[in-house]
């Protein structure tokens, strides 16, 4: 009895250790060492004559071009659950298969993208853009997509085959023709199998399933059954809070800051498919820049509203970069994202451009309206976060507590309906100066024109004042608004009505 | 006949001067000039051109004396602008703080207003140039310590890229150079008359016409209004050497953020 376990597709990355490092498969030979053995290469590479398991000196013999990358497992997982990341924009069921595949369950998801066909154009298209390549497998099971992908069966033809397999759920007649190594299962039982003189899936499927259980144990018939789809298979979903990390390796060194903008820019490209993909936006995002001879250099963008657009990023980053200068050398530029909030559904402006006139008076539109937070964000990665901000009033009768900055990223504005009605000059003194102990003078006599207000506040939080103000006016014309400490009797100078 | 070659050479010499962009002539003055937002000063508003200050350009106000209403002459049309307009109001390092209450005492939302601070000449240059050809502020507002002729210029341009209008605080004594700024004005205390504050205006450069004869601005706001009932204190007249404190003049420099040193070989991207 077949359980009904939907469509899966299986996204198999056999170059995954090369492309964690050399995305772009140039025309350099790349080699990928362990323990002084070559274990991956390039086409390149490949092509030089190069083989797996050659000692690195070979290698430098046959061509002195030959990059070598240490082989790096924690940056192949990584990779790969940022790939996980990206493949949630197809499905939202995608699971991680060690060491180098990815599941996605695309039983829902069939008709958004128009049949398989479409679907798959859709992901290699995205894949190239990111710079990997992999090997894709659909079937029945996770298992039998995982087996077909790393097989690479799909791939050799037999596509509409294996739709027609789908629909009629026989999972187990289209493994009939797959090698058994390709079966998730151990060595000795593979080489068991090979003894008994079984190659292929189909002899394997046409022995009774008792037997092999009394022979190899039911961890290999439980395989078998969720392999053909007798049994469930649940997969384990990669449900973890959004992050975004990717980065890009040079294969020599970088020098000029201007040739960082082309790798800037694609990574930014890819945080735009992520933020998209997930419907989210970022308002702060990180650079690294490294070199395995100096100490990293980071700078972080900050946007004065959450956005996803690259080309914003793009400037933005820029600006940031020849702030900070470069390093001398630069071998690694990676970008982060951890912060991210939800998109709203934006309605677009069908009259584009257009200015409206809303109920407050104000003309208004979208463009405007971008272009006004594209300033700030512009300022913001220029000047830094604290160095461009707004004002609004505070609760608080101190006048120099009756205001605040603002950031342009939170506008927590305080708002008071019914202003003070005493004038208040428009510039003030940061603090007070000092201008007599006994009369108000300031390099000439100043002469009182209206007061006091008297102004006695906040003696709880010991920054209490106690202040008769006036304004007064200085013989050159000039109005200032200056106060009597009630307490010594001393004179201030507070604020200019410029 | 043969009249028409002598009459011929004695045109040229002419024509070729008339063709010389450094010749001004009064017929040819651009007669359109736009509506502009009025500055709420009705004699103010005549000598203006487009009766209004300019929605864009470079607006030069000249003055040594600082808390003689030189914002305050502002405050009508920034209350206007920010009113108005989905567009900031850019105040670039103001020498103090820009009061909010006094603000919107003024009429001005305060949504509207951004402040930036830069720390080096170049990003003070380059807040002035990139906000003013943004298209996103209605009024930038700065108060250069120095700034040349050529990056006068250059805000300029940008201000007209931008639509924007650009106000410069400078010194008075930066009235005798030329500026390339399209209006300029100085401002002198006004001698005292009535309760309302007031402040003598001059433009000494405008478009279409030269310059304006000394005006007085009378504000509405009452502030010299002496209260009722009130003592005026008796105030001792120190002399200048027993003074400890300086003039305020000399502590204004402090209070700016901005930079002070003039670079002439600076040239911002």
């Amino acid at each position: 009895m077949n359980t009904n376990n939907g469509i899966w597709l299986c996204l198999h990355f056999s170059q995954l250790p090369i492309e964690v490092f050399d995305r772009h498969q140039q025309e350099k030979p790349v080699v990928i060492i362990s323990r002084q053995r070559v274990v991956y290469m390039n086409v390149s590479a490949q092509k030089l004559g190069i083989t797996p398991g050659s000692s690195m000196n070979t290698a430098y013999t046959i061509s002195e071009q030959v990059v070598s990358f240490e082989r790096d497992e924690e940056k192949e997982l990584a990779t790969l659950s940022q790939l996980a990341q990206w493949a949630y924009q197809f499905s939202p069921n995608v699971s991680i298969k060690v060491p180098h595949s990815i599941l996605l369950d695309i039983t829902g998801c069939l008709k958004l993208f128009r049949g398989i066909k479409n679907l798959k154009a859709t992901i290699s298209e995205g894949l190239n853009r990111l710079g990997f390549t992999a090997a894709t497998g659909i079937n029945g099971t996770p298992m039998s997509a995982l087996c077909f992908a790393e097989s690479g069966f799909a791939e050799s033809g037999a596509e509409k085959a294996s739709i027609e397999i789908i629909h009629s759920d026989r999972v187990a007649d289209s493994l009939h023709p797959i090698p058994i190594q390709f079966l998730r299962i151990d060595e000795h039982i593979q080489n068991t199998l090979h003894q008994m003189g079984i190659s292929r899936c189909q002899q394997l499927f046409e022995l009774p399933i008792d037997g092999l259980n009394r022979r190899f144990g039911i961890f290999f018939t439980d395989y078998l059954q969720r392999l053909t789809g007798e049994k469930p298979d649940p997969q384990k979903f990669v449900a973890d809070k959004p992050r975004f990390r990717s980065d890009v390796t040079f294969l020599s060194d970088v020098t000029n800051t201007q040739s960082l903008v082309f790798p800037m820019k694609r990574l930014l490209g890819e945080l735009q498919d992520f933020l998209i993909g997930r419907q989210l936006l970022v308002n702060q995002f990180r650079f690294k820049l490294s070199h395995r001879n100096h100490s990293p250099k980071e700078f972080t963008i900050f946007l004065a509203n959450p956005d996803n657009d690259a080309q914003m990023f793009l400037i933005l980053s820029q600006l940031q970069l020849d702030k900070v200068g470069g390093m001398p050398e630069i071998d690694n530029v990676s970008l982060a994202a951890g912060i991210f909030f939800e998109a709203e559904a934006d309605s677009g402006d069908l009259f584009h451009g257009t200015q409206f006139k809303q109920k407050d008076g104000r003309t208004h539109s979208k463009a405007e309206e971008a272009r006004a937070v594209r300033l700030i964000n512009m300022m913001t990665a220029r000047l830094g976060p604290q160095a461009c901000f707004g004002l609004s009033l505070a609760n608080d009768h101190r006048p120099e507590f009756a205001w605040k900055p603002v950031t342009m990223a939170t506008k927590d504005c305080w708002h008071d309906d019914q202003p003070s009605g005493n004038a208040r000059p428009l510039y003030l003194l940061p603090t007070p100066k000092f201008l007599s102990p006994d009369v108000p003078y300031l390099s000439g006599k100043l002469e009182l024109l209206q007061g006091p207000e008297r102004i006695d506040f906040g003696w709880w939080d010991n920054k209490g004042i106690a202040r008769d103000y006036y304004i007064a006016q200085h013989h050159s014309g000039a109005l200032y608004w200056i106060y009597q400490h009630l307490h010594d009797r001393s004179w201030y100078l507070h604020g200019i009505f410029s | 006949m043969g009249e028409t070659p002598s009459n011929k050479s004695a045109d040229q010499p002419l024509d070729s001067l008339l063709q010389s962009a450094g010749l001004w002539r009064a017929s040819s003055i651009d007669c359109h000039v736009k509506t502009n937002c009025s500055s709420g000063f009705s004699q103010l508003d005549q000598e203006l051109p487009g009766s209004g200050w300019p929605s864009d350009g470079i607006t030069e106000i000249l003055h040594d004396q600082s808390g003689i209403g030189e914002f305050r002459l502002l405050g009508p049309a920034l209350a206007r602008l920010s009113q108005s307009q989905n567009r900031w109001l850019h105040l670039v390092s103001p020498p103090y703080i820009p009061y909010p209450p006094a603000l919107l005492q003024a009429g001005i939302d305060l949504t509207r207003i951004i402040v930036s601070q830069p720390k080096t000449l170049k990003d003070y240059l380059w807040v002035l140039e990139k906000s003013l050809s943004s298209q996103s502020c209605s009024a930038v507002i700065a108060w250069p310590a120095k700034i040349h002729n050529k990056q006068i210029r250059r805000l300029q341009l940008a201000s007209k890229e931008g639509n924007c209008w650009g106000i410069l605080f400078r010194s008075e004594k930066m009235s005798a150079d030329s500026s390339p700024a399209e209006l300029r004005i100085r401002l002198r205390p006004a001698a005292r008359i009535k309760d309302s504050s007031a402040v003598s205006l001059k433009i000494l450069k405008r478009r279409g016409k030269w310059e304006s004869d000394d005006i007085n601005i009378e504000f509405s706001d009452q502030l010299q209004r002496p209260m009722p009932g009130f003592n005026e204190m008796i105030v001792r007249d120190l002399g200048e050497s027993s003074m400890v404190h300086g003039s305020l003049r000399d502590e204004e420099e402090n209070f700016y953020p901005g930079p002070t040193t003039p670079d002439p070989a600076y040239e911002y991207q």
